[in-house]
Formats: structure tokens, sequence, C-alpha cells
């Protein structure tokens, strides 16, 4: 029997290990990899290793990971543990009081807290950065560690303390020598938690953040909508510096214990010192690894803040302009427009915007832009007539077009009739043939662009009758054929064939397509979206000169078309758009936008119908959620 | 630093305003349209539901590891406790973006299942895959918290306990169960908490639309723009935690009251 229970324990404990550690292992092994794939492992390789290393801004949002939560940490533990002890000497109301608003944040979704934190930044004037987040952090961790330090002192015999003291010590010994050594478990697990949640924490930091300061998260987040194992190579990195921290700390104890020359026992005190002196070792480690050789150039010592869409970017225009200006480069990555939009409205600083054609109007509009000084702009030349001059920005006063291309379907060519995709054009997205096997793309203006076009209607309809049977449109097809709605993940699905067909933008069918040779891109006769991209400078903007310089120099032949090769969206620049064409990208249709398509259009702002369409798409993800 | 971001969500979900709090009305609309709309509530039942599927399941396999860990040799346990915080130091988002290379088809998991004869198995994007990231990135929490209220306790009280003639069952059931609960509680909070609110794992593993109340407040603040809509559904949801939370937190008072009585 007894035999029976040891022999349940080890097999759940080392069930429960193998749990923990398999996607572990499994980062471990991918980040070796010779390929980008993530399901099987096709050789031996250091590459992302070495472009780890050669990514300052991933070392750097390590070295603010690491930074924040030790200082987060040692500050919530010492505040947490005196509201803790505090409180439990306090009346009862004013403590169950105290508990129940130290619960607020817990109890809360994080991204409430986020929220709410946010808007008190906002509201206080206090400019997002380092300091906010470091605030934040200090705020959402002390909850945790009065939580962990509570039912340790509930546990305590009241009494302790007044014992203490009729034995003649003061109170302060009392505390100190009685009480926090009795607690000191909670304590340290409390300071564990605290320093877990800093140090993964996502969702608070990802809101609070501004001027560029990203932690470990925010990277990953920003780089984890294509499959990129520089992810995993950081991770590999992480977890051999914590290991070898905690096995040193651990094995200390037990090497002297051997050699007889100390037999004290470890206590959670040390090993909490121990820890954080590791980590210290570590911080300064990595600092060494960040001081590289500063560059010499015009614009040495400024830095150019740019808030750009995910992955686009090439491989090495950063690098090349860092090196040439001498300046350093910041960039902070946004999924949406309107996510966008949000952080700029609400004061974020930037001196490089990316938006889409209908954003930059909207931008306009509200007068968060500032004009280009057009004598510093030499790059007008290179661009593409087709993007130049568009409605959003008629005489292009304020943008300068940098990638641009329409939206289509992508399909895999072994599955999808071209019989179908010619006859019902967008209508294919409601065929039960493919139910379950087709993509929506998480944009409220793209997919009601689809529906729009689908039903014969302009896609810049106000008419609120014709948005309303496109949403039901998007709902009917929602209901009825099983769509999974995604965003960048699109890329590698499809370049995996994993469903039939979805909707797409050209740049990313463009890259699909070289991957994959099976997939096509088909763009309906009822139109599409004519979409740019352009770089703008925002209002606020602080490094206006710097800015100017990088519009020129991404618009440049070598930086487009860096650009434009390594991420597979159209280049605005005309030279590059026909080199590509006949090289790279030979053959691979979607990569040269139509024209001359009557059903084609661009898409104008307009908050009424925005916030129609808005509202509108929520629910259709909603719907498509309950669906399943 | 704690109380004012809840004011301020409070104060937005209650009025209508743009971004700015200059000039607002006050009015409950934002409540109304959630409270009357099926799918929204379903959204809600939903997040509920797995968040209370993910608790249960971390209390099931993280009270026994933590009974075992609390059994073992200190130098023993001491390393078992070690191995389960390490993973949690690494970051979540990462983690949880490895299961996807497990989970999807041609990786590991599905190559497996397919050898045994299960066939094609769609794994990644449903919600076994949500329930499963959430155990995994939850449970040590629920393990450490357990595990720090099972250790400290005095073992003579087991001795006591057998002295009396009580048999290991109900040692357990009598004694070292109720001593454990102020860990369970606190285990719960940690991860029924989280797991409600929790919007990347969903994201990640349960695929672009699979939607948990964290989701949905999120497309509010984030791509809607409707940031006082968001703020009602934050208030609804923060009510209802609280709620619940103060019922397990009323239990358990119950439950050392009693202790207490019988002790004297």
């Amino acid at each position: 029997m007894k035999k029976d229970k040891r022999f349940f324990g080890k097999t759940l404990m080392i069930f429960m290990i193998a749990f923990f550690y398999l996607p572990i292992v499994f980062m471990i092994i991918f980040s070796f990899n010779s390929s980008k794939s993530l399901t099987t492992f096709t050789g031996f390789s250091m590459q992302w290793y070495e472009r780890m290393l050669s990514n300052s801004s991933m070392m750097e949002s390590l070295y603010t990971t690491i930074f924040v939560a030790l200082i987060a940490t040692a500050i919530s533990t010492l505040i947490g543990t005196i509201s803790a002890i505090g409180l439990s000497k306090s009346k009862r109301v004013v403590h169950d009081v105290v508990m129940q608003i130290n619960d607020f944040p817990i109890m809360n979704p994080e991204i409430v807290t986020a929220i709410g934190l946010m808007l008190l930044f906002i509201t206080l004037k206090i400019e997002r950065g380092l300091m906010t987040m470091l605030l934040a952090h200090i705020a959402f961790c002390i909850p945790y560690v009065i939580l962990s330090v509570m039912p340790k002192i509930r546990s305590l015999d009241p009494n302790l303390a007044d014992a203490a003291m009729d034995l003649g010590a003061t109170p302060w010994q009392a505390l100190t020598k009685v009480i926090v050594p009795q607690i000191m478990s909670g304590i340290f697990s409390g300071a564990l938690i605290a320093f877990t949640m800093s140090f993964d924490d996502f969702i608070i930091s990802y809101f609070v953040t501004g001027s560029g300061i990203k932690n470990l998260s925010i990277m990953v987040y920003t780089m984890s909508k294509r499959v990129n194992p520089s992810i995993n190579a950081i991770s590999t990195l992480v977890v051999v510096v914590i290991t070898v921290t905690l096995l040193i700390v651990n094995l200390i104890p037990i090497i002297k214990e051997k050699s007889g020359l100390h037999k004290e026992e470890i206590t959670p005190k040390k090993k909490g010192k121990f820890v954080l002196g590791g980590l210290v070792i570590a911080m300064v480690l990595s600092v060494f690894v960040l001081n590289r050789p500063a560059t010499k150039g015009k614009y040495e010592g400024q830095t150019l803040h740019i808030y750009n869409w995910g992955e686009y970017t090439g491989e090495n225009i950063i690098a090349e302009f860092e090196k040439e200006t001498g300046a350093k480069v910041i960039m902070d990555l946004f999924d949406s427009n309107e996510q966008m939009y949000i952080k700029v409205a609400n004061g974020e600083s930037y001196d490089i915007l990316i938006p889409s054609d209908y954003m930059i109007e909207r931008l306009i509009q509200e007068d968060l832009l500032q004009k280009l000084d057009k004598s510093k702009i030499t790059c007008l030349d290179l661009i593409n007539d087709d993007v130049k001059g568009l409605p959003y920005d008629p005489n292009n006063d304020y943008s300068v077009p940098y990638f641009w291309g329409t939206v289509g379907i992508i399909y895999d060519k072994t599955k999808v009739s071209q019989e179908d995709l010619e006859n019902e054009g967008y209508n294919i997205f409601k065929n039960q043939k493919y139910k379950g096997d087709i993509y929506l793309y998480d944009s409220e203006r793209d997919s009601f662009m689809m529906a729009l076009k689908a039903l014969g209607y302009s896609m810049n309809t106000n008419d609120e009758k014709e948005l309303k049977e496109a949403y039901d449109w998007l709902i009917d097809c929602v209901q009825t054929m099983n769509t999974e709605i995604v965003t960048d993940e699109i890329i590698d699905n499809m370049v995996q064939g994993r469903k039939a067909f979805g909707l797409i933008y050209s740049g990313d069918a463009t890259y699909v397509m070289s991957e994959n040779e099976n997939m096509g891109f088909f763009m309906p006769e009822s139109g599409t979206n004519l979409w740019s991209d352009g770089m703008v400078i925002p209002r606020n903007a602080k490094n206006v000169e710097l800015a100017h310089e990088f519009i020129n120099f991404a618009s440049s032949f070598d930086g487009a078309y860096d650009n434009s090769s390594f991420v597979g969206y159209t280049s605005s620049n005309i030279e590059v758009m026909d080199e590509l064409s006949i090289t790279d990208f030979a053959g691979i249709d979607a990569y040269t936008p139509r024209s001359h398509n009557v059903n084609d259009e661009v898409f104008n702002y307009d908050e009424q119908t925005r916030k129609i369409i808005s509202s509108y798409w929520s629910k259709v993800k909603i719907a498509a959620s309950n669906a399943h | 630093m704690l109380l004012l971001p809840m004011l301020l969500i409070a104060v937005y979900s209650v009025v209508n305003t743009g971004n700015s709090i200059v000039s607002f009305t006050l009015t409950l609309d934002h409540f109304r349209k959630f409270f009357t709309d099926p799918d929204f509530l379903l959204i809600l039942w939903r997040s509920i539901v797995i968040a209370v599927k993910t608790t249960v399941i971390c209390i099931l396999l993280g009270y026994p590891t933590a009974y075992f860990i609390s059994k073992c040799k200190e130098k023993i346990g001491n390393i078992l406790i070690l191995a389960i915080t390490l993973p949690t130091w690494i970051n979540m988002l990462v983690r949880t973006y490895a299961w996807i290379g497990i989970l999807s088809s041609g990786g590991i998991v599905y190559t497996i299942l397919k050898f045994l004869g299960f066939g094609d198995v769609e794994l990644l994007y449903t919600e076994g895959a949500v329930l499963l990231g959430m155990v995994y990135n939850f449970i040590p929490f629920m393990i450490l918290q357990i595990n720090t209220s099972l250790s400290k306790m005095d073992k003579s009280l087991l001795e006591a306990s057998a002295d009396l003639g009580a048999n290991k069952f109900l040692t357990f059931w009598k004694v070292t169960f109720p001593l454990s609960l102020p860990g369970v509680i606190s285990g719960i909070s940690l991860v029924f908490l989280p797991a409600v609110s929790s919007f990347f794992i969903p994201k990640l593993l349960g695929g672009g639309q699979y939607f948990l109340i964290g989701n949905m407040i999120e497309n509010q603040f984030i791509t809607v723009g409707e940031w006082n809509f968001g703020s009602a559904i934050s208030m609804i949801m923060a009510m209802i935690m609280m709620l619940s939370m103060y019922a397990v937190r009323k239990i358990e008072e119950r439950n050392t009251g009693k202790r207490k009585e019988k002790r004297k």
C-alpha cells in the first residue's frame, strides 16, 4: 500500500516535470534549427543566435526586463510585507477594506489594470517610458506579495510578538527577530511571485510603456506574428542564465556542507540574496554585451523613434541607417492602424509613423501630422506615379509612400478550383464546399471591403443600409462557414497549406507564394482595395530633421530594395519594383499590383462610417467565436 | 496607486465621451448594451466556465504534486520546488508560443497521436489547446501556494492524530487538508483570476476566432476605440470576480471558525 502511494507520487511528479519542460526543451532544440520551421528539425545552425546578438533592440529588451523586474520585486516586497504586517495589527474593518482594495488589481483582468494605469498616467500627464513601467510593475506586484505573506501571518500565533516583548525585546526586535523569520517563507514566495509576474508581464507593460522602452514580452509579442526562431534563441539564453544562477545558488551550500567547513542551513532569505546576486551579475553581463562601439556620424547621439507595422522592414536597413547617420533607431511595432492611432492620439511621441491611406487622411484631418519640408525630401522622383498624389494626400504634402498593394484571395491550387474563384469572386467565402477550410483577415476595413464588393457596392459607401447588408453577409459567412479569423498567422499557415484559401494582403501573398509554389493569388473582378502605407511625421515629433533623412533613406534604391525583397510587399520605388518583379519575385503576380480595374478603389476616411464598421466588425468576430 | 486606476475605469464606464474626460454625460447605456446582447453574455459565460475548468484541473493535479513534495526530504523538496518555479521565470508568451509548434499538425504530439492510430486530430486552435495553455501557465502558482501551507504545517499534529487512532486517510481529511486550505484558497485566486481574464493564451492557442472576455475588452480598447464600453465590460467583470472571491473567502472563514471552536 505504502509503496503504491510512493509510486503514484513519483509518476505524477515525473509527468508534471515532463509537462513543464516539454515546451522549454522544444524551444531550445528549435533555437538551433537551420530552417524557420517550428515542426521539423532540418539541421544544426547558430544563425538565430547571430541574429539575436546583432539585434540591439532585442538585447536591450532583455536588459529592461531584468532591470524592471529586480527593482520592482525589491520595492514591492518591502512595501507589501510592511503593509501585510501592518494590516494584521490593524482593526478588522480597516483590514477588510484594505484587503478588498488590495484585491482590485488581482481581481481585475490584467488588461483592465493596464488600461486603468494608462489612463492614470495620461491624466497626470506623466510621460510614458521606463519610469511608468517601473511604477506600474511595483503597483501590480504589491498585492501578490501581500496575498502570499498574509496566510503566513494569519497562521502565526498573535501572542508571539507580545511574548517577545514580555521577554524584553523592543517592538523592532520583536518584528525582525521573531515575526519576520517566521513568515520568511511567505515573503520569499511573495518575492518570487512578484519577480515572476514582473519578468513575465506583457499586458500592463504594453500599455504603460512609451518612448520605445520594451521588455522581453513586448518584444516577443511584436515579433511572434511570423515564425522567428530568434525568439527561441533569446529565450534559451534566459533559460541558461537562470538555470546556471539557480544551480550555483543550490550547489554552493551542498559543497560547503560536504567539505564540512560550514554547516549552515540555507534559509530562504539567503537563497533570495543569492538569486538576486546572480541576476545582478547577469544584468551587468548583459550591459557589457550591449556596449557596442559607438558609431560616428552627423547625427551621433540622436534617436529616431519609428512606429511601424510588425515585420515591415528589411534585414539591414536599420543598421545601415544607423551606420550612415550615427543616430540610434528605436522602432515600435503595431498591428493595426487603429492601435497606432490610439497611441498617437494620446500624445505618444514618434518621429515617423507608417500608417495606411485612410489613416493618413484621418491624421491630417485631426491635425496630428506636420507638413513635410519638401526641400529636404529628395526622393519623390523615385516613387511610382501610381501611388503618388492619391486622394488622401493629393500633393504628397504629408506622406511619402512606403509599400503599396492590393487585397486578394490566397488559395491552394490543389484544393480550390479556378472556376469557382472566377465565377463567385468573394462569394466563394460562402461556398459550402470549403466549409471549415477558410481564413478571414482580422481587419475591419478589408473585411467590409470584401463584403461590400461581393454585394456590388462601393467600399467607400456611407449608406447605412448597404453597410448593414455587408454586416449580414459577414455574419452569414462566419455562422455557416466555420471560419477562422486571423491576422499575420495566415502567412505561416498558408505557407504550410493548412487551409484552402483566405483573404490576404498582396505583399503577404507574395511571401507565401515564394515559399510554397502551390499557392495562387486571385483578385476578384468586382474590385479590391488599392492600399498604400506612407511615411509621415507627426506634429509632436522630436527629431524632424532625422525623420526627413530616414524618409529619403528608406525610399532610395538600396533601402527600398532591402525592405521589399525581405518582406515581400511591393515597393513604392519604381525601379525596385521593376527589378524585383523579374528577379526575386518573378512569376509571382501578387507582387505587381493590378491597375486600371474600374472597380478598384482607395479607402477614404469618414468618422461616422468608421464607427459603424468598427462596432459591426467586433460583433462579427464575437459571432464567429460563438459559432464554434 | 491601486485604487485610482479602478476609479478612473468606473468613471469611464458610466459616461459618454470621446477619448477625453473634459466633456461628458452620465449614462448607463454601456451596461445596458452588454446585458441585452446574448452574444456578449455567452462569451462571459464561456470565460467563466473555462476558468473554472482550469482551476479544477490545477487543484486536481497541483494538490497531489504539492503533497508529494512536502513529503519528500527537505533537500529533494527544495530541488523539486526549484524545478517547478524555473519554467515560470521564462516568459509566458514564449512558453505559450512553444506550444504552437508542439500542437500544430506535423508537430510532435500530432505525430505521436497519429502513430497511435488516432488519425488526423486537430489540436491547435481548439478549446482543449486553450485549456492546456492555461493549466500550463497557471498551475505552478497553485503548487507553490499549497506547498507553502503544507510545509509550514506542524508535523507533530500528524503523530497526534495517529496516536488518537485516526488512520491515514482520516488524518489527511481531518488534519492536513483543512490546514492547507489557506494555500488552496490563495492558489485559486492566483489561477482563477488570470484565467478568466487572460487574452493572449486564447489568442495564440485558440486562434483568432476564439473569444474570451479578455479578448473582448482588449478589442474594445485597442481596435474599436470605445473606451467607455470597454470600461463597462471591465466593471461588470470586476464585480463578478469580487463577488465570487468574497464568497470563497466567506467559506474559508467559516471553516477556520469551526476549527477554532473545536479546538476550544
